[in-house]
């Protein structure tokens, strides 16, 4: 995308920003309905990882608004907002560990030993914050994993305006036949799908993994789009308790996840340092692809919800760009493996000037949901799936791979006092996620088929403000396990503290690189570059064991 | 012998007749029992305090939990003038348009022929083994908030009964629909379409303080009521619906003392409980004229200048509410489930309006347990808005945990309004859209 392009959106997005915060709190016009309500916190996020130090010192300030209007022909006419502004102290009090200045010894030191040829010499370490640190690299992630850290200790003052993390004006028109259409407007959040820790269908907004991995609500990690949306709300009919279908456009410009750029505290899968390396002279990554602003870049989907008896249902169909990267392989049409000379790039497989350019491709999804109370086990059972054409996996051999996937998840939720923990009802919440490649090959680091079981059991004490909680999760192809025991203390309606372990094991599994073969490795199984993404966002978070304590002042 | 056979069937079929078929005389006792008389007791008068120093004299006219109150000095009542409380004569037409035909069926939660309006208006008798269930089945189609109504806001405390620390407030909007069994807002008696035949729609948002900001609940209730509610809750820090297990009926509701079954002095099926009745009384029982009573200034303030009830006493877990001596039906109501977390619950149901103002909840070994009252104010007496409209408002609550010395009270603004009420608030879609 051009620099002009994306300054005029930015422009266009500060122009609309200031216009509803203005509307929201100095407008004042007599038909105004009510005062701007206003709530927020202030927080501290202090983390200790084991043998590493402070991993997070993350000092956060939110502000939500909400403002009523009244209107002759619209009702429910809401300017809603939430700001937020971060600071993260860990790059000013742990530079050994994280931010410009430190470095690690050999690509995936922090998860990983150094005992294959592609960790100790093949691949180079990463270079942390490489905008800070290599214009090489800088230059070519340009557009994505490009933070520097300023980005990283301010995470929201950034070219898209993130400390807006959501601006929306919505309102309600009743139609003649009673029915309700909803016209919601502006940056925002749009959440598909029920599920904790991963995703299946709540997969409109991207997420920013470099906050705290997966573990941080969904809420405070979604990264905020601007999309239009329209809600036919029918209600009940003579078949369906309620029934409302919604269309969602995403007319913002195409925003990836946030992995965590090498440097960073948390960065998921260390994608992060593998493309802030190189093999030799040649970077990793070459290029990526951004996607310009245009009409047929959007995103948009569509809905269809209700309730039918003891069911709530949903159907879903979205087109989108996937949001992790898909790595294509940059080969050199002129490679000889007989003529192969270590020495010489021109020789390499790969052409020289990068090895991959990265990808975010154009998928569609289908996928639908159902939630049935059952009462013969006083029980909630929920179902989520999703079958997707067009996603790109990694795979050593040209690097990707399209594939058509299909994921689920099955969920158990259920409440049960247990008499000797002498508490209120437990919450107990497990889930399994199911994801299926279709056209799975063997040099995919992926399982063809892989679950994922997560078990969380929540219990309350004192009127509910002392609640401790267990969160397992196990990754069965990574053979990876993170545990989070946590214990929140509501000291007041405005202090909450909390106080957590996590925990995590893993991070053990290897997978081949045919690349080193040509170096004197052939067939040797390995962790770089591929077994990252055997091992899982849990796995590769092996030696990340934290202490984490927060501490929030609401208002 | 002929004669005493004669005789038996004469008296046999009057005592079936009367179990089975009320009359417009029943009908206009039970509304208008104030109408010739109202109640007196030797040495009780308007106006006087019944403290610790007098509670002996008037043990009979008191529940047991209240008794006990007094007694130790953890709090002390005014007396106030009976008043009647006029339900709604549109509430009042129905019970006589459908007086003959309603029939309790064979199985408790059964019941049929019943449209709106009370079902059973007869006096209930002690010899009927099933008086209990149809009291229960009065409450569950009374007029309580009438056809919709909105409380909002709500004010919850949680204290600390010992030392009186207020732990946490938490302000709500609660939102009441009729689905089925409506007299006077349009439509009547039903709204259509409604394929899974609800009766009643209870919806609740959390406006403060922010960390259970914007949950929010929303039980459908089933004209089966064989049929166990839906209950969806609404997590704002999640953004998403999650269906309830009835197991978080029962338990403690965002930490209050309150369960969702405790909610109006019982949230639940029928069938959920085995119902006695165990007499007709008359007793003290926290219904008022709101605008005459002691009002919490500091809690709420509005451009209408309302404001809620204050409380008083142990911990600040009164209402400082006037009492009136009214007619009352005792009714216990004992679960089914064994696992249940209370064995039973004596409810004091006021015979005139079928609110329950009195309520005490046993612990599985039977011991007393919470006491819930909830103060009945006058609509005429309240907000302009509810004037003539026939609706005992729910006014100011407290539960008691009489063994943990923990209370929650709450403090209300109840409008009777439809259009703070429609269906479409019912719905699990509002609980989406409303959580944004």
């Amino acid at each position: 995308m051009s620099k002009k392009m994306k300054c005029s959106i930015n422009k266009l997005a500060v122009g609309i920003a200031i216009g509803m915060i203005g509307l929201s709190g100095a407008y004042s016009a007599p038909t105004m309905a009510s005062e701007t309500e206003f709530s927020g916190f202030v927080e501290n996020a202090s983390y200790y990882r084991d043998e590493v130090g402070l991993s997070k010192f993350r000092n956060t300030a939110q502000v939500e608004f909400r403002k009523i209007l009244q209107s002759d022909s619209w009702s429910n006419v809401t300017i809603n907002g939430i700001l937020r502004g971060t600071y993260d102290g860990v790059y000013d009090l742990n530079d050994d560990e994280f931010g410009k200045d430190a470095s690690e010894a050999y690509l995936g030191e922090s998860w990983h030993d150094n005992s294959t040829l592609s960790s100790q010499a093949l691949l180079t370490p990463g270079v942390y914050f490489p905008c800070d640190n290599n214009a090489t690299y800088c230059n070519n992630l340009d557009g994505y994993m490009d933070h520097d850290e300023n980005d990283a200790k301010f995470p929201e003052f950034n070219d898209e305006l993130d400390f807006i993390r959501e601006l929306y004006i919505s309102g309600d028109k009743i139609l003649d036949d009673g029915t309700t259409l909803n016209l919601t407007f502006g940056k925002q959040q749009v959440v598909w799908g029920k599920t904790d820790l991963f995703r299946v269908l709540d997969v409109i907004n991207p997420v920013d993994y470099s906050r705290h991995n997966i573990y941080d609500e969904l809420e405070d990690i979604r990264i905020p789009q601007w999309m239009l949306t329209a809600e036919w709300r029918m209600g009940p009919n003579d078949i369906f308790d309620d029934s409302n279908l919604s269309l969602i456009w995403n007319i913002d410009k195409f925003r990836p996840s946030n992995l965590g750029t090498c440097g960073q505290s948390y960065r998921i899968l260390d994608a992060g340092c593998f493309f802030a390396s190189s093999v030799g002279p040649v970077p990793v990554i070459h290029d990526v692809q951004e996607y310009d602003w245009d009409l047929s870049n959007t995103q948009f989907g569509i809905k269809w919800e209700g309730v039918y008896g003891d069911m709530t249902f949903s159907l879903n169909a979205l087109h989108y760009r996937q949001q992790l990267p898909s790595i294509h392989f940059r080969g050199n049409p002129d490679f000889n493996p007989a003529t192969f000379n270590p020495a010489d790039i021109a020789s390499f497989p790969f052409q020289a000037d990068g090895i991959f350019d990265i990808y975010f491709p154009r998928v569609n999804l289908l996928g639908g949901s159902f939630d049935y109370y059952s009462e013969g086990i006083d029980a909630v059972w929920r179902l989520e799936t999703s079958y997707t054409q067009g996603e790109e996996l990694p795979r050593d051999t040209d690097g990707h791979k399209e594939t058509d996937m299909f994921r689920y998840v099955i969920g158990f939720d259920k409440n049960l006092v247990i008499p000797a923990l002498a508490s209120s009802a437990f919450l107990i919440s497990a889930q399994v996620f199911g994801e299926h490649i279709l056209d799975h090959e063997i040099d995919m680091p992926n399982e063809e088929d892989n679950w994922i079981g997560t078990l969380l059991i929540k219990g309350w004490y004192i009127n509910n403000r002392l609640s401790p909680q267990i969160i397992i999760a196990h990754d069965v192809g990574a053979k990876a396990t993170v545990i989070a025991p946590s214990i929140e203390y509501l000291v007041t309606d405005t202090w909450k503290v909390n106080l957590g372990l996590n925990i995590k094991t893993g991070g053990d599994e290897k997978f081949p690189w045919s690349a080193t073969g040509l170096f004197g490795q052939p067939g040797v199984s390995q962790y770089e570059p591929l077994a990252r993404f055997t091992n899982g966002p849990i796995g590769v978070a092996n030696n990340e064991d934290e202490l984490q304590l927060t501490v929030r002042y609401s208002f | 012998m002929l004669k005493k056979l004669l005789l038996l069937v004469a008296v046999t079929t009057t005592i079936s007749l009367s179990a089975v078929a009320a009359s417009l005389q029943d009908v206009e006792n039970s509304f208008y029992p104030y109408k010739n008389s109202t109640p007196t007791f030797d040495g009780l008068t308007v106006g006087m305090i019944i403290n610790k120093d007098n509670v002996e004299q008037f043990k009979a006219i008191l529940d047991p939990a209240m008794y006990q109150f007094i007694k130790t000095g953890d709090t002390e009542i005014k007396v106030g003038e009976t008043t009647s409380f006029d339900l709604h004569s549109s509430y009042v037409e129905a019970t006589k348009a459908n007086l003959a035909n309603v029939k309790l069926g064979d199985k408790p939660g059964e019941i049929s022929g019943s449209i709106a309006g009370r079902p059973f208006p007869e006096e209930p008798s002690l010899d009927d083994s099933r008086a209990g269930e149809k009291l229960a089945w009065n409450y569950k189609y009374g007029y309580n908030w009438g056809d919709s109504a909105a409380i909002q806001p709500f004010y919850w405390k949680f204290r600390n009964m010992k030392n009186g620390k207020l732990e946490r407030t938490l302000k709500f909007n609660f939102h009441f629909l009729n689905f089925t069994h409506r007299t006077q807002q349009a439509p009547v008696p039903a709204i259509t379409p409604n394929p899974s035949n609800l009766f009643r729609g209870i919806y609740v948002q959390v406006l403060e303080p922010f960390d259970v900001k914007n949950t929010q609940l929303l039980i459908q209730r089933f004209e089966d009521d064989l049929k166990r509610d839906n209950a969806y809750l609404y997590l704002g820090f999640q953004r998403r619906v999650r269906r309830l297990s009835s197991g978080q009926v029962t338990d403690s509701f965002l930490g209050s003392d309150v369960m969702i079954e405790d909610f109006e002095g019982y949230n639940g099926r029928i069938s959920d409980m085995t119902w006695t009745f165990k007499g007709t009384k008359n007793m003290l029982v926290p219904m008022y004229n709101h605008n005459e009573m002691i009002l919490d200034s500091e809690t709420h303030k509005d451009d209408e200048g309302y404001q809620v009830v204050s409380f008083g006493g142990k911990g600040s877990c009164f209402p400082n509410v006037t009492y009136q001596l009214r007619k009352v039906y005792e009714v216990e109501s004992a679960s089914v489930d064994p696992n249940h977390p209370i064995s039973k619950r004596s409810h004091f149901i006021d015979a005139q309006t079928f609110t329950i103002p009195r309520n005490i909840t046993y612990d599985r070994k039977g011991d007393m347990w919470k006491s819930w009252s909830i103060g009945q104010a006058h609509p005429d007496h309240h907000l302009p808005k509810n004037k003539g409209t026939g609706v005992a408002i729910d006014d100011a609550f407290t539960m008691i945990d009489i063994q943990a010395q923990h209370c929650t009270t709450g403090q209300f603004k109840g409008i009777v309004d439809p259009t703070l009420t429609p269906a479409s608030k019912m719905t699990v879609q509002n609980l989406r859209s409303s959580g944004r």
